[in-house]
């Protein structure tokens, strides 16, 4: 068994006296595809939330390795190693993707203002460098050719995947990320699953994935967990948390007898 | 820039008047390169750049007036002044944006204004009041052009600083706040760090423009720096181009010919800056830069243009935390129904 990259401990936060979570701990192995999957309204993107530093929980604690979290503003979070992309697409529009990737370098760069002002020999030689580091990225995903198109001149789904590259430029240990498959077509998503793989395995990074396309889940993650109003109710291989009476319950609602369980679940989406 | 080099020897032809235009240009090139940084790159909708520049004049001003400073030392006083009361209104920048900072840094430009009517044993009040005159005496220049020639370097000098910052991180992370500030700060990007380092430099601009201004009219008043004057910056940088250094290189000196224009023909300049600037809006939002990026070949700046549907995509960040942030089906395309009946088989 790996080590632990990223550990959830008891988190509770609530928006106005709704509970969005409720006493929630995961342990995320590291180097392995997580899935997270549940209904409408379950918790996922504020877990994602609580996890990046982007709301504050009321109790529990989230760890990355040994460093506290909790308390941290994403941008320090961010600093350790952990990025996150969002449910829709947050390329910066008026940039080139080219420069979209060198701001994921943005920590990199140890150029001051009076530094950029004089165009010092250190600031050129690190601006090429992180040049040629975001351009490497970009042949990753197989979208060198795109460089220098504005971010906003591609489509959604071309974006999503610079995305992915943005937050890999900057070696994490952890991406987080929400409905990467959102708006993707059924070939894109099928390379978005080899795009997964790959990461996982040739970059050893941690993905923490929320996705609503089942199959994108079930198939690539090693492990999936299932919230549900703000609750975990189940955490497993993909196949255990399939035929969990529980998940199958928690989608559907009471519906007679458990010869449909599978098969539903196969099923099973927002 | 052939613009420079024309306004550096821009003096030595015409009478005073068009010395005194041509240095005005040079101030309004300075204030709004100064507010672009601001509003065109890092996004922050901020209306108190003619307070910043009234700052930079008045404390200019009143520190030779009141304790016989030297004009350089006042000047860098008054520079420094309106810098840190530019970086002060970077506080409010950091819960507010859009057009809740506007209205916040409009209400501290009004107070700056009222202050400079009211009280008045400092400021001498709705009249203003006169600077003892400049000497550069080792030079063999008048106090006017003595004052061109310290415009022409202080906006050369911020040209470049303003478009070499640019050309680095620090624009781009200027620019990623301005596109999207969650995702900026997933980036590792600190806010607080670049919406006042935006605020300290506009207002370092203003504050220099201001401290010039003072030297150029021999003469300091509030009226100079009211409502009408920020909108003439803001109108600036929008002909120009927001988020370029060298539009508002243009739209500076565009501005300043045509409010002399307007004085010229006994024009409302009310009416004909709101005319020119709606055009712009809705023709040309781009400003003018746009045109020879088009038509000129080999226009090489590298643009941070405001992106057309730039209203509906800054990330709001609060709804995305909020307890509705959970709903995925409220994000945009019909995602999930195909791929529910792929994974049925």
């Amino acid at each position: 068994m790996s080590s632990i990259a990223l550990s959830v401990r008891g988190v509770g936060i609530a928006f106005g006296g709704v509970a969005a979570l409720e006493d929630v701990s995961i342990d995320f192995p590291s180097g392995e595809i997580i899935g997270i999957i549940g209904p409408n309204g379950a918790g996922k993107t504020t877990l994602l939330n609580v996890i990046s530093g982007m709301a504050v929980p009321d109790s529990g604690e989230v760890h990355l390795g040994e460093q506290r979290l909790t308390g941290l503003k994403p941008n320090r979070i961010a600093a350790l190693g952990l990025r996150r992309t969002f449910q829709s697409s947050q390329l910066f529009a008026g940039m080139s993707v080219l420069e979209n990737m060198m701001t994921g370098l943005h920590l990199r760069s140890t150029t001051g203002i009076f530094g950029a002002i004089i165009g010092t020999a250190r600031m050129r030689a690190e601006e090429a460098e992180m040049r040629e580091r975001a351009l490497e990225a970009l042949d990753f995903v197989g979208f060198r050719h795109f460089a220098d198109r504005p971010g906003d001149a591609l489509s959604f789904g071309q974006q999503r995947i610079i995305e992915i590259a943005r937050t890999l430029i900057y070696e994490p240990k952890v991406v987080l990320l929400d409905e990467p498959a959102v708006g993707l077509s059924v070939n894109r998503v099928a390379e978005l699953d080899a795009l997964l793989r790959q990461i996982r395995d040739e970059r050893g990074v941690t993905l923490i994935m929320i996705e609503h396309v089942i199959r994108l889940v079930m198939g690539v993650s090693d492990r999936v967990v299932v919230l549900n109003s703000g609750r975990k109710i189940a955490e497993g291989l993909p196949d255990e948390v399939r035929n969990d009476a529980t998940v199958v319950e928690a989608y559907l609602g009471h519906q007679g007898g458990n010869e449909e369980g599978h098969q539903s679940a196969g099923q099973v989406d927002a | 820039m052939v613009l420079f080099a024309l306004l550096l020897v821009a003096p030595a032809f015409g009478n005073q008047y068009h010395a005194f235009v041509a240095n005005l240009i040079l101030l309004y090139i300075i204030l709004s390169m100064g507010l672009n940084l601001l509003i065109g790159y890092a996004g922050q909708l901020a209306l108190s750049n003619a307070a910043m520049y009234g700052i930079g004049a008045y404390a200019t001003g009143l520190m030779m007036v009141h304790f016989g400073w030297p004009y350089w030392a006042a000047a860098a006083f008054g520079v420094l002044f309106a810098m840190v009361s530019g970086t002060l209104l970077a506080l409010p920048a950091l819960r507010l944006s859009g057009i809740y900072l506007a209205l916040a840094t409009l209400a501290f430009a009004q107070t700056t204004f009222w202050v400079m009517t009211h009280w008045t044993q400092v400021t001498f009040g709705a009249g203003g009041f006169v600077p003892p005159p400049l000497d550069f005496s080792p030079l063999p220049l008048t106090q006017s052009e003595g004052i061109y020639y310290l415009s022409w370097i202080a906006a050369v000098l911020l040209y470049l600083v303003a478009k070499r910052t640019m050309e680095s991180p620090i624009g781009r992370a200027f620019v990623a706040i301005r596109d999207g500030e969650v995702a900026a700060q997933a980036l590792g990007i600190d806010l607080l760090r670049y919406k006042a380092l935006a605020f300290a430099m506009s207002g370092f601009y203003a504050g220099v423009a201001g401290a010039l201004y003072s030297g150029l009219l021999g003469f300091v008043g509030p009226e100079s720096f009211d409502l009408l004057q920020m909108v003439l910056h803001k109108g600036a940088v929008v002909l120009g181009g927001m988020g370029s250094v060298v539009g508002s290189v243009l739209g500076g000196v565009l501005l300043t010919v045509l409010v002399e224009l307007t004085k010229e023909m006994k024009f409302s300049i009310e009416i004909a800056f709101g005319g020119l600037l709606i055009v712009f809006v809705l023709f040309q939002p781009q400003g003018i830069v746009m045109l020879f990026k088009k038509w000129l070949p080999g226009w090489v700046e590298r643009l941070h243009y405001l992106p057309r549907d730039m209203q509906q995509q800054p990330a709001e960040s609060e709804p995305k935390i909020g307890p509705g942030s959970s709903v995925p089906g409220s994000g945009p395309g019909p995602h999930t129904k195909p791929t529910a009946v792929e994974g049925d088989d």
